[in-house]
């Protein structure tokens, strides 16, 4: 309060104050304990055997050893990888109403004669018998194959984050304290949001797979609702700490709630919004790579039946383009992210 | 006509706000509360829009008491201008200025963010009113000078030709040239609409400058009521360096503030 004078200035004196040590050994104890439980957990996931196979590896490396357990896997998985599989050659009386005349772009028809020598039963003389087998050989036919699935699962992606944000918008206003519209949708909204978030993509993907079958629906699902388990309470806390001022500015001029939220909100809030959703959209992109081997759509699906089946080039092949999409999509979403904020 | 009659404010906490207020603005006054900080002028003005529920006694705006029931007819007739402007940071400044307006506009037309066209005009020529250009119109609120955004609060504040203005401490984060021309402004802009306006502020010099009437408040109470050419050092005393916390209100300051009113 006002009506303080001078006398009070200065007229302290420091005795009975204290500034003691930021930790006492109490807390160094309680640290040592952490250490010692943390060794013991350690052991409990196989660390010691990490380190000796680190150790191998690293001794084969510098010369000290013939061959490491590492060396060998990763040098059999990079032999079986390369080179990555980038076109494609069927036998043409496998496809389906093949027609000569009008094959696919880039590709060309081989011939190859294989000369058989048999034995007939009846001369018993050997008779060489050819055989001429048709391909349709297309060069980068299966690069154009893992490009459409991976728009497909791009597709997924994007629509699993417009589900996101359409489910959220609701549940962050319900889940905001100062804006939801009473105590027991406040508790519900935030425990929905709970809930979503509790459960992983591929977890509830593949539930869906069972309810939807497989393909981009189920992965739709797991991914949208999922998210909107983040976007929810990411939004709803934003609401909250957004500056009340200029929601008060709004309030005091008798603006209702849903008006005051649009004007006094929301702009503060939207530079952030946008970065969780482009957040999410990229998270999206991954993840629907990852459910995908459960059978809810996309590359992802590709890459588990081409990795089951040993073909290791193919697989090569999909990892090189998951690589260059995240990577193109960092940059897109990067300059939208300038753009916009 | 804005009243308060035996108006108190007790706070949760336990706090005294307002002891008993009691006074009357006539229409279109332009009436200055000065006091010391925590002396409850902020606490007075809230109570005319119900930012502030009065523990006591009742405040009228035209004849029509504030309360719960009558807030939503009441609010849109008294519009309010900050010490931290209050704007919406990335809204341009003509939507910031139509904001003033929400409580008259259709929900959906504010979610579409369509205005019609009379508030849109209104809001164009207020602007330029304030003294701002048409190169503002479409900039962020946020992007301009602290004197410029007290100048989109203002016309903000006028755009649905309030019966009322509640400036509280409309200078306090302004240099003082740029608080003489806002508070200039203010008090055009309301005797052009005949508005009444009550105005928190800490300097005294604007006070004695622009005031009609001023009012002295101390811990809660009106210490001082009458014309600002009436302020001198022993009335200036009174308001800010009256007592210590706790002792009681010299007589002399009682008499002087009832005699006044």
């Amino acid at each position: 309060m006002a009506g303080r004078t001078g006398a009070a200035l200065g007229g302290r004196t420091a005795a009975g104050w204290e500034l003691r040590q930021p930790y006492d050994a109490k807390i160094v104890a309680l640290v040592l304990l952490v250490v010692l439980g943390l060794g013991v957990s350690a052991q409990r996931v196989e660390g010691q055997r990490f380190l000796a196979l680190s150790w191998e590896w690293a001794q084969s490396l510098v010369g000290l050893r013939e061959s490491s357990q590492i060396g060998q896997g990763l040098a059999r998985m990079g032999e079986s990888l390369f080179p990555p599989q980038l076109g494609e050659r069927t036998e043409v009386s496998r496809i389906e109403s093949f027609d000569p005349g009008r094959l696919p772009w880039f590709s060309r028809i081989e011939r190859q004669e294989s000369r058989e020598v048999r034995v007939n039963r009846e001369t018993l003389r050997t008779e060489t018998h050819v055989a001429v087998r048709e391909f349709l050989v297309q060069p980068v036919g299966y690069l154009w194959r893992v490009a459409v699935k991976m728009v497909e699962t791009l597709e997924i992606a994007l629509w699993g984050t417009i589900l996101a944000v359409v489910v959220s918008v609701p549940l962050a206003i319900g889940g905001a304290r100062n804006y939801t519209p009473s105590p027991g949708v406040y508790a519900a909204a935030r425990g929905l949001v709970s809930f979503l978030r509790a459960i992983p993509e591929m977890i509830s993907a593949l539930f869906l797979v069972l309810a939807y079958g497989f393909g981009p629906i189920a992965g739709i699902l797991a991914l949208g609702l999922h998210a909107a388990g983040f976007l929810g309470k990411f939004y709803a806390e934003d609401v909250e700490n957004a500056d009340r001022g200029p929601q008060e500015a709004l309030q005091a001029i008798g603006a209702g709630k849903l008006k005051v939220l649009w004007f006094g909100v929301l702009p503060q809030v939207f530079p952030q919004y946008i970065a969780y959703t482009l957040y999410i959209l990229d998270r999206n992109v991954r993840m629907a790579i990852v459910i995908g081997i459960v059978g809810a759509g996309g590359i992802g699906q590709e890459l588990k039946g081409r990795y089951d089946m040993f073909n290791y080039g193919h697989v090569s092949t999909i990892l090189l383009a998951l690589f260059v999409t995240v990577f193109i999509l960092d940059q897109v979403s990067a300059r939208i992210r300038a753009r916009l904020i | 006509m804005l009243s308060f009659v035996a108006a108190g404010k007790i706070f949760p906490d336990g706090t005294r706000a307002l002891r008993s207020v009691t006074l009357h603005v006539p229409r279109g006054q332009f009436c200055v509360v000065l006091g010391p900080s925590g002396a409850g002028k902020s606490t007075l003005l809230r109570l005319v829009n119900g930012l502030v529920e009065p523990t006591a006694g009742v405040v009228r705006v035209d004849g029509v008491a504030v309360t719960r029931r009558t807030l939503a007819a009441v609010r849109p007739r008294v519009a309010m201008i900050h010490q931290q402007f209050n704007l919406s940071p990335r809204l341009s400044v003509a939507k910031n200025v139509l904001a003033g307006s929400l409580p008259a506009v259709s929900t959906a037309r504010a979610l579409l963010h369509l205005f019609p066209a009379g508030l849109r005009r209104r809001a164009c020529e207020l602007i330029a009113r304030v003294g701002l250009d048409a190169e503002h119109l479409h900039r962020r609120a946020s992007d301009l000078s602290g004197g410029q955004q007290q100048r989109v609060g203002i016309a903000r504040a006028f755009i649905l030709d309030p019966a009322v203005v509640l400036a509280d401490e409309p200078v306090a984060s302004l240099d003082p040239n740029i608080s003489r021309d806002i508070l200039a402004l203010l008090r055009q802009a309301s005797k052009e609409r005949g508005a009444t306006v009550l105005c928190s502020l800490h300097q005294v010099d604007l006070a004695r400058e622009f005031a009609e009437r001023v009012i002295g408040v101390h811990s809660g109470e009106i210490v001082y009521d009458g014309p600002a050419a009436d302020l001198d050092d022993a009335t200036l005393t009174l308001i800010y360096h009256q007592t210590r916390p706790g002792s009681p209100v010299p007589a002399t300051a009682a008499v002087e503030a009832g005699g006044r009113r």
